[in-house]
């Protein structure tokens, strides 16, 4: 006969635990006699009436109200806290040298990691921004060619025409051509301006702000052209002046404004200044974009709102099956999308996949921020479990007089907290004042967010993040102490305490050696990229567009350039010299395979192409008017000549898209694309005639500028209407590394912030051991050992952690550096030196560090350190 | 007045625990005041009056002996204390003098 069972949990659920095992009694003893007295069902009843009387008391009435804790000693009362306060407030302002130590390495430390945030934020917002955001999508095909499968982000003419026909989840899409500097005039001011191509859609699918027009009629008309503010400002001196206004394009067509937009935010990947019809980009001479052959432009669309991004997938990937742009192929053309606002992040191909891009720097970058912060959290952990002898008589007297554990490790937690919350003030400073270095290196306009919620909230996460991390191994720790030993003064700290100490030292260097590595080995990737030889020598030599009359008069203006004395050769070419990435397939030779076309490069060139880009000629010629039949001639490069296989390619015959040519010339492979990709089969034509491409010019070393000024007064007089603009091949090259060359910066400020805050841990540790042996020091010195043997003694102990972070660090960042390297098809050899520097740097700043106090421990008179006891 | 108030329920209370002189705990002085009052005493209120009466110091306890019957739980055994004891005797008297004074007692004497 037992009371019922749930009444019972009740009772002990809501009952004071202090007067639970009397008021359980009498209940029991009551149902007992209760049941004797009334029977069992009766019993169970009143049971559950009496438990019921315990839990609805009045005000004041004892039980389920009013709860009596255990202990009769409220340790969280205002009068605690204030002592807890100051207490850490005393410890801080006693140990100046390790709160400085701390919160400077702590501070460093969050700065670092918050500037990366920064970054990282400010790289996903790119593209994000505009309202549809999860119905755009852009087009990729993956087609095969030269015997391989690839990814191809350029996509025929017609296709957003034919994606919003045949598709009916499609409800916007449009070409998107590249941009290009074009000339406009309006009276007698004449600019260039970035100026691009596309369908009438845009602007429905994307948030641009119109300022004047409507989405709907902005590029509607073929003479349209929607421009920015600026280009408006000035043109027009205001958007408002500017809306209707006729604008006079490439000093040959009229063309009106119809909508002004907003100047781009600088997080979005589409820049131009201005819009222009697509139809009226394909009437102007443009015919191949309404065929299926060639490809140019991208292709983005937008999905109606209900629409299934799957089964729209499923649906366009055959969709060029129809047009049979692949002939005999044993592969069809497939499309695939991928949404607008991943295509910045991800942009790489791998197996025709999208796969990767600047992602990985995202990623990367997140891991750095994450390990100076572990690093600096490490410091901390550190030095506050060393310092832990001279807590540890406090933590046996607080348990002494009655504090739990609980209690005890808050105190601890919440003092991590004070000095981190210090360290994030000091922290938010030093990213105020860096940032504006950040922005230039990285090329940014990233500014400290103290309008959103959401940083302060990131701001207080991080401090309780940090704070938790890097209290609470010396809060578990300190609170697990046994008083009793503390208060005889036979505690000693055992090996696994040092064992921890030691491991994290050793983790903490392995971090800042992996990030030196890393830091060597991109640094020499990028200057092995900047040097290497190119196959054509791009130091002096310049290019500007060949344009309005120049086209026509370019004999005239070959003359011209040629008699100014600073200019050597003078050639043109279509393209830029430093990166070509057009595609052609329609080249046959003797026993090429009509069905597996290789895909060369094609470049249309002048006369002495060659002597003017200063490539090596393995055998054959340059172009020259010498001879008379070179319109019909072929000049190819090395890769080209490995693919066809003559043996002697002399004078043999190539069919190009139906003119039959012979090869007067073979050039040496040289870099016409970034050292990312390899170098690819090229081929060359004499077009004399060339209205369009570049003019390039090899000027004399060293007097650039009076050449310069020189060229444009001849590109003044013979093409008037159009500004001079020019390049520098070197430094054109050299901006296909950007990113390259911002992450070799990046990486080496981190790696020396790392070693530096990692430094300062070696030190504080250093500062505490120092201490701590200061009578051994004494008795050995007393003893007759030299102030050299004191100084070893000292420092061999960190000599050892460091070099067991070498040895684990090195096979790591050798594996992650070697995955980096894979990025380029041109990529150095990771050399043994690259970790001995490391490790020798590691080593030799860890001696420094360590040395500044055992020194000063080993010199101390032994008489002081003796005496008191 | 400078002791404590105390309530009528509370007086009982105090006066059937110095009745049963130590052997006093909650079910028991519940049924002795049940039995000697008839009323319908409830366990939670005799609980709540003597904790009551333990904080104004007029109450002692202390743990007693476990009992089957209590599932092995032990009993709080309740005591007066020499000021509870006092403070009863201040109540008696006062009554008392008052009874004294009633010019016309009652033919039948009511009890409580």
């Amino acid at each position: 006969m037992k009371p019922p069972r749930l009444a019972d949990r009740l009772l002990q659920l809501f009952c004071a635990p202090h007067r639970l095992e009397e008021v359980q009694g009498d209940m029991h003893e009551e149902f007992a006699w209760q049941v004797k007295r009334l029977g069992y069902r009766r019993a169970r009843w009143r049971y559950w009436r009496e438990v019921l009387g315990f839990l609805k008391p009045p005000a004041g009435w004892p039980f389920a109200v009013k709860r009596k804790p255990y202990s009769t000693t409220n340790q969280l009362t205002t009068s605690m806290i204030r002592n807890y306060l100051k207490i850490a407030f005393r410890n801080l302002v006693r140990n100046k040298t390790f709160s400085a130590v701390n919160m400077l390495g702590l501070a460093l430390g969050m700065a670092c990691s918050l500037l990366i945030m920064l970054w990282v934020q400010d790289e996903r917002s790119v593209d994000a921004f505009h309202a549809n955001k999860n119905q755009l999508y852009r087009i990729y095909m993956r087609e095969f060619f030269s015997g391989k499968l690839q990814g191809v982000i350029w996509t025929p003419g017609p296709l957003a025409e034919e994606l919003k026909k045949s598709i009916p989840e499609i409800q916007y899409s449009t070409p998107y051509e590249w941009v290009s500097d074009q000339t406009f005039s309006v009276g007698t001011k004449i600019n260039k301006q970035a100026t691009n191509t596309v369908g009438p859609d845009f602007f429905k699918m994307f948030s641009f702000k119109l300022l004047q027009g409507t989405p709907e009629a902005a590029l509607k008309d073929r003479n349209g052209l929607a421009i920015s503010r600026s280009m408006a400002e000035v043109f027009f001196g205001s958007p408002e002046a500017a809306m209707g206004k006729p604008i006079r394009f490439d000093n040959r067509t009229d063309l009106r404004v119809t909508a002004v937009f907003e100047n781009l935010p600088p997080n979005s990947t589409l820049k131009f200044d201005c819009l222009r019809n697509w139809d009226a980009y394909v009437a102007d001479g443009n015919d191949w974009a309404k065929g299926w052959d060639s490809t140019d432009p991208l292709t983005f669309f937008m999905l109606r709102a209900d629409a299934d991004p799957a089964k729209v997938a499923a649906k366009i990937r055959h969709l060029l099956d129809k047009f049979n742009r692949d002939g005999n192929k044993p592969f069809h053309t497939e499309l695939a999308m991928q949404p607008f606002h991943e295509y910045y992040l991800n942009s790489t191909f791998k197996n025709a996949e999208i796969d990767g891009g600047r992602i990985e720097y995202v990623r990367l970058f997140s891991f750095v921020a994450v390990f100076i912060l572990l690093i600096a959290c490490i410091n901390f952990m550190n030095l506050a479990t060393a310092r832990s002898a001279k807590r540890a008589k406090e933590v046996g007297v607080r348990k002494v007089v009655g504090a739990m554990r609980s209690i005890l490790i808050g105190q601890f937690v919440g003092e991590a907290m004070l000095l981190t919350a210090f360290s994030v003030v000091l922290a938010v400073l030093f990213v105020g004042l860096t940032l504006p270095v950040f922005n230039s290196l990285t090329d940014k306009q990233i500014t400290l967010p103290f309008d959103s919620l959401s940083s302060w909230a990131i701001l207080v996460g991080l401090t309780l993040v940090t704070g938790l991390i890097a209290g609470s191994y010396p809060a578990f720790f300190l609170s697990s102490l046994n008083p009793i030993r503390i208060l005889k003064g036979t505690l000693k700290f055992d090996a696994k305490s040092t064992w921890l100490r030691q491991g994290l030292v050793v983790f903490q260097f392995s971090l800042s050696i992996l990030l030196m590595v890393g830091m060597i080995i991109i640094y020499r990737q990028v200057e092995y990229v900047q040097t290497k030889n190119l196959g054509y020598d791009r130091e002096n030599l310049i290019y500007f567009p060949l344009e309005g009359d120049l086209g026509k008069n370019f004999d005239i203006l070959n003359r011209e350039l040629l008699q100014i004395p600073s200019v050597k050769n003078v050639s043109h070419m279509t393209a830029s010299p430093a990166s070509n990435g057009a595609g052609t397939e329609g080249i046959s030779w003797a026993g090429s395979d009509p069905n597996d076309k290789v895909r060369f490069t094609p470049v249309s060139v002048g006369y002495d192409f060659v002597k003017t880009m200063n490539i090596r000629l393995r055998e054959g010629r340059d172009y020259s008017k010498e001879f008379g039949a070179d319109s019909s001639g072929y000049l190819i490069n090395e890769a080209a000549l490995k693919v066809i296989g003559y043996k002697h390619p002399i004078g043999q015959t190539i069919n190009w898209g139906g003119r039959k040519g012979t090869i007067i010339g073979v050039l040496n492979d040289f870099h016409f694309q970034s050292l990312h990709t390899t170098i690819r089969p090229l081929i060359a034509h004499l077009n004399t005639r060339q209205r369009s491409g570049n003019v390039i010019v090899r000027i004399e070393a060293g007097k650039t500028a009076e050449a310069l000024a020189q060229i444009e007064t001849v590109c003044k007089k013979l093409n008037p209407t159009f500004p001079f603009t020019y390049s520098f091949t070197d430094q054109e090259y050299a901006r296909q590394y950007q990113s390259e060359q911002v992450v070799s910066k990046l990486s080496t400020y981190f790696a020396f912030l790392a070693i530096f805050i990692s430094c300062l841990g070696l030190f504080g540790l250093a500062t505490f051991t120092a201490e701590q042996r200061t009578k051994e020091i004494g008795v050995r010195k007393v003893l007759g050992a030299s102030v050299a043997n004191i100084v070893g003694l000292l420092s061999q102990d960190f000599l050892k952690l460091v070099a067991i972070a070498i040895v684990i660090a090195s096979p790591v960042a050798w594996w992650a550096m070697s995955q980096w390297l894979q990025g380029f098809a041109y990529q150095i050899t990771i050399e043994w030196w690259v970790f001995a520097v490391a490790g020798s740097l590691a080593v030799l700043i860890a001696l420094l560090t360590v040395s500044f106090q055992s020194i000063k421990a080993a010199l101390m008179n032994p008489v002081r350190s003796l005496r008191s006891e | 007045m400078k002791r404590s108030y105390l309530g009528e329920f509370e007086e009982i209370v105090l006066l059937t625990v110095a009745v049963m002189e130590g052997g006093a705990y909650g079910v028991a002085i519940t049924h002795e005041i049940s039995e000697q009052t008839s009323r319908s005493v409830r366990l939670n209120q005799v609980h709540a009056a003597l904790e009551r009466l333990e904080d104004k110091g007029m109450l002692k306890s202390e743990m007693g002996e476990p009992t089957a019957e209590r599932g092995g739980r032990r009993k709080r055994l309740f005591t007066v204390t020499a000021y509870g004891r006092r403070t009863l005797q201040e109540i008696q008297d006062v009554r008392a003098t008052l009874w004294t004074r009633l010019l016309n007692p009652f033919k039948p004497a009511t009890s409580l």
